[in-house]
């Protein structure tokens, strides 16, 4: 169809034009889905993706992504969309030990340099004149509604959600 | 219960009123907590369950040592407007929580690396790292409603609790209302080392999943995309071998099951939440590299 034969050139056009284009990143469809011709759930499908397909993410649109993928485009859920590598790490497996060496820095987890890491927090002592400046800081319900109010922000009524059940 | 039985505070209140010209008059309404604490706990001599009941200015006071402790291992960055950026954004989004009255104070600290930390009594702080890879301001504010989440939730307590039963219950009541004596500092000693063990270790796995639900909530109610935090979680989903996120991927389940477990809970029941946004005209600026100051002309290009 149609949508699937956009030739990139154009792709790169739309996400010029687009606000809420992204450089497009690589990512993988966590389990098969249908691609849809809108950002809706009842559009109109325009193919599929399998489960750890890889994808590009061309454009991000609240739950919803479009993709391209194989020559195929057209718009995934985004909570079905992860980065990473094409394997998917072990759900059991805690911190995956096998790609603590692998990354484009070759070195080990453990070795942020001027960072906030692991051994900085097991040595550190409180530092009392720190928490003096955050304890000076904090805005007051006022200020807070103020900005919100300068930024139109909308507030909704929105029920907390239960736990639901992974497929 | 019935406080006239409790014989050590009997005897406190007795002592408390012979010093009564030197003693501040705050130190007796606090002997009620301690009085309920003793009442309550299964064993006297331990902390046991008596640490789940803390108050609310206990939280506060044990958050704030807890945040210092952070702030010993990197402190807090000196840019000001962005500090009281955080701190509004915050507020509003802990408005819309369950507990909007605490004494909520946000921090930026000054490391690269990503992460972001929260304490019992409404502290949360964030790395710069971390403010600077947001994507937009959905996903901060997706990052800062997971903390005030875990504050919420008292999930701290939770943690806390498991490594603090042992320790002795006057210790934990002198820590709280210092009244003399030594056996608070022992408590302020192991409480640190508690805060070291589970700033390092990470909170409940459930607890997390939890505090994700409850984000996207915080977010949407306040007027952002509830998709921010999404967005945050697909970024930790690359991030396995990156040391700058060496700390938060361990502390932390794995990013796909996060997205897993948020999916099951939302399906499509925040799609259509209206107004939301990922940007204000406010955090566009914050984000806009400040102008030359007025006066200062760029030198002339040679050649022109």
């Amino acid at each position: 169809m149609a949508e699937a034969k956009v030739p990139k050139i154009l792709c790169v056009a739309l996400l010029l034009f687009t606000s809420a284009a992204v450089a497009a990143e690589a990512g993988f469809a966590i389990h098969a889905a249908d691609l849809m011709d809108q950002p809706f759930i009842d559009a109109t499908k325009t193919g599929s993706v399998v489960a750890n397909e890889h994808v590009e993410i061309v454009q991000r649109q609240g739950a919803w992504v479009r993709v391209a993928a194989g020559g195929r485009t057209g718009w995934l859920r985004n909570l079905n969309v992860r980065m990473g590598t094409a394997t998917l790490p072990d759900p059991k497996g805690g911190t995956n030990t096998s790609f603590l060496t692998t990354g484009s820095s070759g070195r080990t987890v453990t070795t942020g340099v001027k960072g906030l890491d692991e051994e900085n927090i097991k040595n550190a002592t409180p530092n009392a004149a720190e928490l003096s400046t955050l304890s000076s800081l904090g805005a007051t319900p006022d200020e807070a509604k103020a900005l919100a109010a300068s930024d139109k922000l909308t507030e909704n009524q929105i029920d907390f959600l239960k736990k639901g059940k992974v497929k | 219960m019935n406080r006239s039985n409790c014989s050590p505070l009997r005897a406190a209140v007795t002592a408390v009123t012979i010093l009564a010209c030197c003693v501040s008059t705050p130190a007796f309404a606090q002997f009620g907590a301690f009085g309920d604490l003793v009442g309550k706990a299964k064993s006297v001599g331990k902390v046991g369950e008596s640490f789940r009941k803390i108050s609310e200015q206990e939280e506060i006071k044990m958050g704030g040592d807890l945040a210092a402790l952070i702030l010993g291992a990197a402190p807090l960055s000196r840019d000001s407007r962005t500090q009281a950026y955080v701190n509004r954004l915050g507020r509003w989004l802990a408005l819309h929580s369950d507990r909007p009255d605490l004494p909520w104070k946000f921090g930026v600290i000054d490391s690269p690396d990503f992460n972001a930390f929260s304490m019992p009594g409404g502290y949360v702080l964030i790395t710069k790292g971390l403010l600077d890879r947001m994507r937009d301001e959905a996903e901060l504010a997706g990052v800062l409603s997971h903390e005030i989440s875990h504050v919420v939730l008292r999930h701290h307590i939770s943690a806390l609790q498991r490594v603090l039963r042992n320790e002795g219950l006057s210790g934990m009541q002198q820590y709280f209302h210092p009244v003399g004596g030594g056996l608070g500092g022992q408590f302020a000693t192991a409480l640190m080392n508690a805060g070291r063990t589970m700033y390092t270790q990470g909170l409940n796995e459930g607890d997390e999943y939890e505090a994700d639900r409850m984000g996207v909530v915080i977010a949407a109610r306040s007027g952002y995309s509830p998709f921010g935090l999404v967005g945050v979680l697909q970024t930790l989903s690359d991030k396995a071998a990156d040391p700058a996120y060496a700390l938060d991927v361990k502390t932390h389940p794995d990013p796909v099951s996060r997205i897993q477990q948020l999916d099951a809970a939302m399906g499509t029941k925040l799609d259509a939440v209206p107004g939301v946004v990922e940007n204000t005209p406010s955090f566009i600026e914050l984000r806009t590299p400040p102008k030359a100051p007025a006066g200062v002309k760029k030198r002339p290009r040679k050649g022109k």
